[in-house]
């Protein structure tokens, strides 16, 4: 189906959308328990975990997550918050019942940072695991496409695994017919889980490493610099996902460049319905309005919503000078 | 003698008497094996009639509707809703959470709504179901609670308070209140007179002797009492040597809890005469029965919700199961715990 060809209803339906709100992503979420499919293992310490449930994946829209949980575990009570990366229709049995291409299957792309993902990295196919899911406020396209029919082309900037929340907005933006873009930053070239993914779907992927192993040695933001400098005149939608210093310096560069953003956030997540508010970030706003939640009105943002102007992010202790969790938040 | 139970007079009666004095014997249950058994369920607190004693916790189920789409809050005896303040609350920065070994720390910092919003917004859907709504009261000083509550009074459909005089996450108020006897009693009693429904007591487990502070809001009139809040902790990033939480320390619950807080449970309802709500590390039926063992007469389903929204419709059922097994009804199971006086007057004491 193509974006552009449903504008014109969606944005009729936009009042719709916006009563719905916070509450739009609990009309369709289930409590279930799934079975793994596949668990492969990719470069570094990276996988691809692929379960089985064809209501959620049907469910799931761009920026969604899932919250993930490891049954008959007493230690590791609280579930994952687990971007979905992608969605795949499962072409190996029943296919008769159902229309074709409809998706079944739910797919993560994880690091192994701590001790919950070093046991999702020990699922076997046929295990079972708890998910909660579609969840959040994603990269919903009645609230951004005006802004990218605008735009030159659609930058995505991924830090490490913050690849993981960008993929399905790119398909769905590549099928309607617009220009992409990636820019990736990683620690080494292990990092660069996804690519191929990415590929088919964008002119041009500029890769950055802070060991210098693949493309540009250092942050990511610098070769972004460099290309929304060199193209000044364009127009750019930027979205947005990684750790928190990566993004506030990409929500710098899109503000001084004068280009929407859309950042994806994360952070520690309890229950991923909204009720526990330990998920909450700062944003423009006072009172009890000056918090939102990452798992609701979230994870997706308009990067001026949110409040970059603090010491530290949410996950900066978690940042690159500790090797023990550094994306325990969305991922761990 | 037996078949009276069923129609409610000695579950009554039961409800009225100490925990320690009850006189049934529980073990052999309702013996006639052959009659039919409909093993009752029902709790009464402070005059209010629950369908069953199986409530969620505050801070852990929001305002109920964030659930209604994974359970049928229908099937809960009640609803505690998320703590109010009479004006709205930003909370704390994050980070709010951190997990640890079965269990959690939070610091939330009470976020709300405020009063008037809550009335407004949350209230009415909250009406609607058959779980009653019990609302956390949260302040800063006496005057603030009785406002707070004057506010509330306005509201229809509330079937108790909460008075959250334990939330260990804010600056000043809350856990001050629940770990000072004289302050305790003062805000219990400011409140009761201001409040139009009856008023449980949220106690602080961050005390020496929770008996001390269960006997001081009994005193000052508090209808119910509800323990444990959070126990308070802390957790540190070895590598960046910071505190794991904005506000460094936070409130531990969760699983490992339970024990601690079930002991509590256990001296508050050998303390006093009003009934003990037992909540702390809940997840399964057999957490609950021990509370209604050690003297709750109903439990909350606290940080559970988070990992298992489905934990306290479950809760319900799997009571009912055990009652039906052991052919009890649930007022001969509170507070029928079996010791030697000796151990009675020690775990009493200690």
């Amino acid at each position: 189906m193509s974006i552009s060809n449903q504008q014109s209803a969606i944005e009729n339906r936009q009042f719709q959308y916006s009563e719905v709100g916070s509450f739009g992503n609990i009309k369709k979420m289930f409590d279930e328990i799934v079975k793994v499919a596949e668990n492969r293992p990719l470069s570094g310490s990276h996988f691809l975990l692929s379960v089985e449930s064809p209501r959620q994946a049907q469910a799931a829209r761009p920026g969604q997550f899932a919250m993930l949980r490891i049954l008959g575990r007493s230690d590791v009570l609280l579930r994952r918050p687990m971007s979905i990366y992608d969605l795949k229709a499962d072409d190996s049995e029943g296919e008769n019942d159902r229309k074709p291409g409809s998706p079944r299957i739910l797919q993560f792309l994880y690091k192994v940072v701590g001790h919950g993902t070093r046991l999702m990295s020990e699922l076997k196919p046929g295990d079972q695991v708890g998910l909660l899911g579609p969840l959040g406020h994603g990269f919903f396209e009645e609230e951004y496409l005006p802004r990218a029919h605008q735009a030159n082309e659609i930058l995505h900037v991924a830090g490490g695994i913050g690849i993981a929340a960008l993929l399905l907005p790119a398909k769905r933006l590549a099928e309607a017919g617009f220009h992409q873009r990636l820019f990736f930053g990683g620690r080494s070239k292990a990092d660069f889980v996804g690519v191929e993914d990415f590929r088919p779907l964008v002119r041009g992927m500029l890769l950055a490493t802070e060991n210098g192993s693949a493309g540009y040695r250092g942050f990511v933001t610098r070769p972004l610099e460099e290309y929304l400098a060199r193209h000044s005149k364009k127009k750019y939608l930027l979205m947005v996902c990684g750790p928190w210093a990566m993004l506030r310096a990409s929500v710098e560069l899109a503000r001084r460049y004068g280009h929407p953003c859309l950042v994806s956030m994360e952070n520690r997540m309890g229950c991923g319905l909204g009720v526990c508010l330990g998920c909450c970030i700062r944003v423009q706003g006072a009172g009890h309005e000056a918090y939102q939640r990452v798992c609701t009105e979230g994870p997706v943002f308009w990067s001026d919503r949110v409040v970059w102007d603090i010491g530290e992010g949410p996950d900066e202790s978690r940042s690159r000078e500790s090797k023990v969790e550094s994306r325990d938040a969305r991922e761990g | 003698m037996r078949a009276r139970t069923k129609t409610g007079k000695r579950q009554h009666r039961s409800i009225e008497g100490p925990p320690a004095s009850r006189p049934f014997s529980p073990d052999d249950g309702h013996a006639s094996a052959g009659e039919p058994f409909i093993p009752q369920i029902e709790t009464e607190i402070a005059g209010v009639r629950f369908q069953n004693p199986i409530w969620t916790a505050s801070g852990t189920f929001g305002y109920g509707k964030e659930f209604s789409s994974l359970i049928d809050l229908n099937e809960l005896g009640a609803i505690v809703v998320k703590g109010i303040s009479p004006e709205p609350m930003e909370g704390n920065p994050p980070p709010r959470i951190y997990e640890t070994e079965s269990g959690m720390l939070n610091a939330i910092g009470l976020q709300n709504v405020g009063a008037r919003r809550f009335l407004t917004e949350k209230l009415p859907f909250l009406r609607t179901l058959r779980a009653h709504c019990i609302v956390n009261v949260f302040a800063y000083s006496t005057e603030d609670y009785v406002r707070c509550l004057e506010i509330l009074n306005e509201g229809e459909g509330i079937a108790a308070y909460e008075l959250n005089i334990s939330c260990p996450n804010t600056r000043c108020g809350g856990m001050v209140y629940g770990s000072d006897p004289k302050l305790t009693e003062e805000v219990v009693a400011a409140s009761k007179k201001a409040a139009r429904f009856p008023l449980f007591v949220k106690l602080s487990p961050n005390v020496t002797d929770i008996t001390v502070f269960a006997r001081a809001a009994e005193s000052a009139g508090a209808d119910a009492l509800s323990l444990v809040n959070t126990f308070v902790g802390m957790a540190i990033d070895i590598e960046t040597r910071r505190p794991r939480l904005w506000n460094v320390t936070g409130g531990l619950s969760g699983p490992s809890i339970k024990p601690v807080a079930l002991r509590m449970v256990y001296q508050a309802a050998q303390a006093v005469k009003i009934p003990i709500i037992g909540l702390g590390g809940i997840s399964t039926t057999e957490d609950a029965l021990e509370y209604f063992i050690a003297g709750a007469r109903a439990v909350q389903v606290g940080t559970a919700n988070f990992y298992d929204p489905g934990t306290s419709v479950r809760l319900v059922r799997g009571l009912s199961d055990y009652c039906q097994r052991k052919r009890l009804h649930l007022s001969e199971i509170i507070g029928s715990l079996k010791t030697s006086e000796h151990a009675t007057r020690r775990g009493a004491e200690n």
